[in-house]
């Protein structure tokens, strides 16, 4: 499976034969065509015993240029929420300023300071750009994301869900996007395969195997960066450092890697 | 008044030959009647108070909210007529949303004072409408920082162009009102409604001009200040019984960081259990001064 | 996309459900280049009537090509109940083909169904229920909910009932079905268990004078073992089918839920 942003919402290669990237070259009248253009890679995400944690690199891709290596693809909503965000970056922006609004508006009527009921909890959030992403793919007008979004439901519980760009959406105690879904969910579930898993493991834990999977994904995801944002969503809000960087990389095993394409010694 | 019988009261757009547009300042005495509401700017802060009157017991406690968020940064309190105030507010949210559309940023306070004080002046233009029945004080907080743009990604080039003006001072607290006329200037303090005169006069005493870090009221000094001046206004003989709504803006260094909010309760029974202290004392004060003076005559 | 509808085994060896196209080349000459608003999630529905009861159950895999994306993706909804979590409610469908066409489906029809019973004071027939999902799918007949429904429950006499439908709303009332990407395995296992098909009284002749095996409706407890060996049985053969089994069983006295684990590899 062909996990990169451009590959997503594309007729599958295996269904369909090789993708006809002729319209690119094409010098005719322009047609209504969509495709993400500056891209994101994956959104990681696993819960823990009193929370969530998220991470995604700082890089926006421009096709295989690493275009932007300063960008924060992790957002906070209400103090309470974080969505990650891959795919398509200025998509994220819309998305981004729409949820600003949203969250003004949800101030006006509950200005209270210490109180977070009332509020749109993650659970909330999450049916929310589901919906809105489900009704972009209707009008044939996609939002060429896929969004991991972390925080607690309506009974306080940890709450992880995705949703993509045809409004597909779906929980699991951990969570990648694109590459991460190949790469990191399988490390991830050896730690979490289940929810009752997932609430035994610690905030440490939780940081560790997320660090892990990240570091993995610098070593596979040739659109991937070692400096990355990384969350914590528990019940006092969210704790978001957006600067890190990849720590004990050990690239010996390339050593070992033989034998693809043309190599044969 | 004179105006009555002269045909110049009866319409928006019409001057009287002396001058003045007699809608507006019916409007104006809408206003007056109405509930006390005050603001105040202090060096770290920004203090909304609102006196509301309990017209009923079947009204719900700390139900129907007199103070209203604008954007996270700002909030109207107004007294007169109720409605035309929401409707204030609801124009005040479009213009602070529109802001944001256009230029990704949040609206500063003095813009959305300008953009608010221009609404209400269209209302006295026209024949078709009538001015608002409210004074409306608007308070905020302009970020100090380098803020980023709605739905920024980064931080951008650390060297070249751009940036604020070094050595100026950008950001602060903020407080305008707005008549009904679309008047509208800045104060360090501002008072509206019917207790004005009194709220007005207890906005003087206290030091708000000061700008130092050191000198002037601090933002808890200043909610307590807002509670006792509300209680002070409050005419106890001929007003039913009254509930204070507060709220506050400080900086994102401060307890709100940045945002609108209600006073948390612990600091607002606080602040009414100080109000209450000092406005008994200026009673006892009173009396004893007249006590004196009575002996003095003796 | 009429391919895509294709449950025919024969156009292509093994039949997952995302290998259903011809490998034919794009036509020369004008060529546009689409978003593909389709996807398949995989996973497998199945229903059986009884004489007093319906059975419905279906796997909680969802998948996306060969990656997992949950464990616990249920299919199965109670639909047009009064409360949050339909503990009065009377029908339940199961919904497979494309997830995120399947939960619009689902909040649709159970709308519609809340706002009968509202108005009415009485809950919605089976026979109407129905009718009308079979028109919410027609009347999106040029562009479909990509979904193999199944509805379930008792008809006004107090039998079980269970109907099916293709993505454009044609249906019938049957005895028993299967959708979804292991329908072709389940359902010729369902013809001969609970319709008897190719069963015949041991004995009673040759050629035409053989007698068939005389058709009974099945017990309950007969019912749900088929069930399960039914997805035992898919789940072996089947790579997007597993983790979970998830049964509702629908009686006079309501709906009982069961789950059960199925294998996850």
């Amino acid at each position: 499976m062909d996990h990169r942003p451009q590959a997503w919402g594309r007729p599958r290669d295996d269904v369909y034969g090789a993708y006809d990237h002729s319209y690119l070259q094409n010098s005719g009248p322009r047609q209504a065509t969509q495709a993400p253009i500056v891209t994101g890679t994956s959104v990681i995400a696993i819960k823990y015993k009193n929370g969530v944690v998220m991470a995604a690199d700082n890089l926006a891709s421009y096709g295989s240029l690493a275009r932007f290596p300063d960008v924060k693809r992790l957002r906070v909503f209400l103090d309470s929420s974080v969505i990650g965000f891959s795919g398509d970056v200025s998509d994220m922006q819309f998305l981004d300023r729409h949820l600003t609004e949203l969250s003004i508006d949800e101030a006006y009527e509950d200005p209270s300071s210490d109180s977070k009921a009332g509020q749109l909890n993650a659970a909330n959030l999450h049916k929310y750009l589901q919906k809105l992403l489900y009704k972009r793919r209707n009008d044939f007008d996609p939002l060429w994301n896929q969004l991991l979004i972390a925080g607690f439901d309506g009974d306080s519980k940890p709450y992880l869900a995705s949703v993509d760009l045809r409004g597909t959406s779906f929980t699991s105690p951990s969570l990648a996007t694109g590459f991460g879904s190949a790469l990191a969910q399988p490390i991830m579930r050896r730690y979490a395969a289940t929810e009752e898993d997932a609430a035994k493991l610690s905030r440490e834990e939780a940081v560790e195997v997320i660090k892990e999977c990240m570091k993995v994904l610098y070593y596979r995801d040739a659109r991937s960066l070692d400096r990355y944002s990384i969350a914590v969503v528990t019940k006092e809000g969210v704790e978001l450092k957006e600067d890190e960087q990849l720590e004990k990389q050990s690239w010996a095993f390339a050593e070992q890697i033989k034998g693809y394409g043309t190599q044969t010694v | 008044m004179t105006s009555i019988g002269t045909g110049y009261d009866l319409a928006n757009s019409i001057f009287s030959p002396d001058g003045r547009n007699f809608q507006v300042e019916y409007a104006v005495k809408a206003v007056e009647n109405g509930s006390t509401s005050i603001g105040i700017r202090c060096k770290d802060g920004v203090v909304l108070a609102a006196e509301k009157v309990i017209t009923s017991k079947l009204l719900k406690q700390g139900a129907n909210k007199r103070i209203a968020t604008v954007d996270r940064h700002l909030g109207i309190v107004y007294s007169g007529m109720i409605p035309d105030g929401r409707h204030f507010v609801d124009r005040a949210r479009d213009e602070a949303r529109g802001w944001r559309d256009n230029y990704k940023t949040p609206i500063s306070t003095k813009d959305l004072a300008g953009r608010m004080g221009g609404y209400m002046q269209a209302y006295t233009l026209y024949q078709s409408v009538r001015p608002f029945g409210i004074t409306a004080i608007i308070g905020g907080y302009d970020s100090e920082l380098e803020t980023p743009v709605d739905g920024e990604v980064g931080s951008g080039p650390s060297v070249g162009a751009g940036g604020k003006v070094e050595g100026k001072k950008h950001g602060g607290p903020f407080l305008y009102m707005v008549e009904p006329s679309g008047l509208y200037w800045g104060y360090y303090g501002a008072a509206t409604g019917k207790g004005r005169q009194a709220a007005k006069a207890e906005l003087e005493k206290l030091d708000l001009s000061g700008d130092g870090e050191s000198t002037g009221l601090t933002l808890e000094e200043a909610v307590k200040e807002a509670a006792r001046i509300i209680y002070v206004a409050h005419d106890d003989n001929k007003d039913r019984e009254f509930e204070l709504e507060m709220t506050w803006i400080s900086g994102a260094d401060g307890p709100t960081k940045g945002r609108h909010l209600e006073v948390p309760e612990t600091l607002r029974k606080e602040a009414e259990k100080y109000a209450e202290r000092m406005t008994a004392k200026d009673v006892e004060d009173e009396e004893e001064t007249k006590e004196g003076g009575d002996k003095m005559e003796e | 996309m009429a391919a895509m509808f294709s449950q025919n085994p024969l156009m292509n060896g093994p039949n997952y459900s995302f290998n259903d196209a011809p490998r034919t080349a794009a036509p020369e000459g004008a060529r546009q280049h689409r978003f593909d608003p389709y996807t398949d999630n995989g996973g497998s529905t199945l229903a059986i009537a009884g004489a007093d009861f319906a059975i419905m159950a279906g796997d909680t895999r969802l998948t996306s090509g060969y990656s997992i994306n949950s464990r616990y993706h249920p299919k199965l909804f109670k639909i047009g109940g009064t409360t949050a979590d339909q503990k009065d409610a009377t029908i339940v469908l199961s919904v497979v083909g494309f997830a995120a066409d399947g939960e619009a489906l689902k909040e649709r029809l159970d709308a519609i169904c809340k706002m009968y019973r509202y108005r009415h004071g009485k809950p919605m027939s089976v026979k109407a229920c129905a009718q009308r999902l079979s028109t919410i799918l027609y009347q999106k007949r040029f562009f479909p909910y990509y979904v193999y429904a199944i509805l379930g429950g008792l008809d006004e006499e107090g039998k079980g009932a269970v109907y099916s439908y293709d993505p454009v709303g044609s249906y019938e009332r049957e005895q028993c079905r299967a959708g979804g990407a292991a329908a072709s395995l389940i359902m010729p296992f369902l013809d001969n268990q609970v319709n008897f098909k190719n069963q015949y009284e041991p004995g009673s002749g040759v050629g035409h004078a053989l007698q068939e095996r005389e058709r009974k409706p099945l017990t309950r407890s007969e019912g749900e073992i088929l069930v399960k060996d039914a997805f035992d049985g898919a789940v072996e053969r089947h790579i997007e089918v597993g983790d979970g089994l998830q049964m509702m069983v629908i009686t006079k006295d309501g709906i009982e839920e069961v789950l059960l684990p199925l294998k996850k590899d």
